[in-house]
Order: structure tokens, then sequence, then C-alpha cells
């Protein structure tokens, strides 16, 4: 357990400021920043990283949920049975990490980190589904107001054995390597099962405190998670998140995924470099 | 959309009071340590795990007063998941 000093504190405050602010710019909740930065520069343990980056998962996701309850954005049905999914798979995964070793969660990460790398820049131009306003929604279909276009956005979920797979495979990775896991269901909710792109973020942030929960919850019995960093990382990223929200429209998104997909290559390269040893 | 407002109510008050505890302890830490230090980082944890979990226990019975079975009985499964996580926790914790 590493030792805490102000100075310590300061440098995860500030990490996760950064983290946070290219998460909302992005999209992502920033974990996929936080946790090789825990990891390989401070030099971390894996599982003490991931600790600290799944309490951010949650206060990200607790704060951005509580400003977009009411406006119907996001689809609370969808994101509660496919809760069940992510939890199941957060619990495995968290028990999971107790069993295997160091490397082989950094060749993990350095795996889904290039995944990642690869659905951003194939993501370069996000386009929504096609809608039609009078459609039924169904059960767990949803209907919300959308600013920019200023209309009524209507749309039924397809395919949901693929969505509640994906999300189990997310909570999975999720507590295992500290990350929120939005980066999977979001794609996925998108592509195949005809969410629309704000509604499938939404509804994932939301769903990612739940995950997140019952991963950390192990880590946090377990030991793995010192509080006091905890705190500057959450604060941090709270910060980040929220600057990042505010102050993040103006900036090219473009040119930012593919600055942050080079990044994580960088980062999956550093994993297995160091997973292999 | 009684349940959405409800939720967000929740989420907030969770955020609002962890952020306290968390920002508060960590300075104290920082000064001096001492037992309210670490008492106020841990209850600041606690309840930033604690808010999805009251989230979902305000999600099951709202759906149960609304007669939703299929939706109640969902929820109750995140809860139980939730739930078993917090069990395994103790587990590790003893063996350790």
């Amino acid at each position: 357990m590493p030792v805490v000093t102000a100075t310590l504190a300061l440098i995860i405050f500030a990490a996760g400021t950064i983290a946070g602010s290219l998460g909302a710019l992005l999209g992502l909740g920033g974990g996929v920043f936080l946790v090789p930065f825990l990891n390989l520069v401070l030099g971390f343990p894996f599982t003490i990283a991931a600790a600290i980056s799944l309490t951010t998962v949650i206060a990200t996701s607790s704060t951005v949920s509580a400003g977009r309850a009411g406006k119907q954005l996001i689809n609370m049905k969808l994101g509660m049975l496919l809760e069940v999914a992510t939890a199941a798979g957060s619990f495995l995964g968290g028990v999971t990490a107790q069993f295997v070793s160091q490397s082989v969660l950094q060749r993990l990460f350095g795996v889904v980190a290039v995944l990642v790398a690869l659905i951003m820049l194939s993501r370069l131009r996000r386009r929504n589904v096609i809608l039609d306003p009078a459609a039924d929604p169904g059960v767990l279909g949803g209907r919300y107001h959308e600013a920019e276009s200023g209309c009524s956005v209507t749309y039924r979920v397809k395919r949901l054995p693929l969505a509640v797979a994906a999300s189990f495979v997310a909570g999975n990775v999720s507590s295992l390597l500290g990350i929120g896991g939005g980066i999977i269901k979001v794609p996925v909710l998108n592509a195949w099962c005809g969410v629309p792109l704000r509604a499938a973020a939404a509804t994932s942030a939301f769903m990612i405190g739940v995950t997140a929960t019952a991963g950390a919850t192990i880590y946090y019995g377990h030991g793995q998670l010192q509080p006091a960093l905890a705190a500057a990382a959450c604060l941090g990223v709270q910060l980040g998140s929220w600057g990042g929200m505010k102050f993040g429209a103006a900036a090219s998104a473009k040119w930012l995924k593919i600055l942050m997909a080079a990044v994580l290559f960088i980062v999956s390269a550093m994993m297995f470099l160091r997973g292999g040893r | 959309m009684k349940l959405e407002r409800l939720i967000g109510t929740v989420l907030r008050a969770g955020v609002v009071i962890s952020s306290s505890c968390l920002a508060v302890g960590l300075l104290l830490y920082l000064a001096n340590g001492g037992a309210l230090a670490a008492f106020l980082l841990n209850a600041g944890i606690v309840v930033l795990l604690a808010t999805p979990l009251a989230r979902v226990v305000v999600s099951t019975v709202q759906y149960v007063s609304e007669r939703d079975w299929p939706f109640a009985a969902l929820t109750f499964i995140v809860l139980l998941e939730l739930v078993a996580s917090a069990v395994a926790a103790l587990v590790f914790n003893r063996r350790l």
C-alpha cells in the first residue's frame, strides 16, 4: 500500500482532474487513463490502481446521472435490466482479480486499451439511427427531447440478448481493470441495438455506478482501497468532468479522439512490456 | 416520472454527502491525520459505495408499489448481486 503524502495526494488529484476532463470530452469515464497512470507512472500495484479508479467511476456515474435524471435521456428500464448482467460480471471480475497475477491484468489492459483506441478511431464520424417519432417504443424503448434538433426522438430496443451479453462482458472487464466499461456497452447499444448515441451514453453512465460498486466493494473489503488516495482521485475526477462538460463543447472532438487513441496505443504497448516481464 | 426524480434526489444527496466527507477527511488527513480524518474518509467511501445501492433499493420499492413485478424482480436481483459482493468482501477480509 503506497504511503500517502501531501505531494502524492496532489499528484493524484491533478491526474484525476485531467482524466476526468478527458473522459467528459470523449464520453468515457476516464478510468482508462487513470489506471495506467497509477500503475505505470506511480508504480502502484495493479489492483490498488483499479480500486482507486473504480471509486472515481462511481462518483462520476452518480454526479452525471443526478444531473440528467428527469430529462428522460437515461433509459432507466433498459439500464436496470442490463444491470443484472453488468453487476454479475463485475462481481465475478472482482473475485477473479484477487486470484490472477498483475502481469495477466496488465496484458488484459493492453488488449482492452487497443480495442478502445480502435473503437474511438472507427467512430470519428458519429451517426444516429433512423427514427420515426410516431413509432411505439415498447416496454424497453424510450422517447426523449433532443435539444440540438429540437425534436422528439423515439427508439425501440433491438437484439436484447446481445445487449445483455455485452453488459456482462463490460461488467467483468470493469472490475478486473478498474474502468467503467461504457466503451464496450455504448458502441454495442448504438450500433446493433437501436439506441441513439446520447441515450446509450446516458444509460451506460447511469449503469456504471452499480457495476463499479459491485467491484469496488470487494477491493475495499480486501483492504486494497486506500481511502485518502481514493478521496484525492474522486475529487479530482469530479472537478475535471465538471470542467470538461462545461468548457468541452467547443473542443474539436475529432482531433482529440485521434490524439487519445495514440496515447492508448502507447499505454497498451507499455502494459505489454511490463506484463511480459 | 416520479421514479426518475426520486433517483435524482438519492444520487445528488449521496454525491454531496460523500464528497464533503472525502474533502474534509482528506484535508484533515494531510494536516495531522488522526481518528476523525480516518473516520471521515471511510464514511465518504461507504456513502459513495452505498449511493448506487440506495438507488437500486428505491427503484425496487417503487416498482413493487406500482405492481410492476418484472422490474421489481430485476431490480431485486441487482440488489442481491450487490449484497453478494459485500458478502464476498467480508469473506476476503476475514481470510487476511
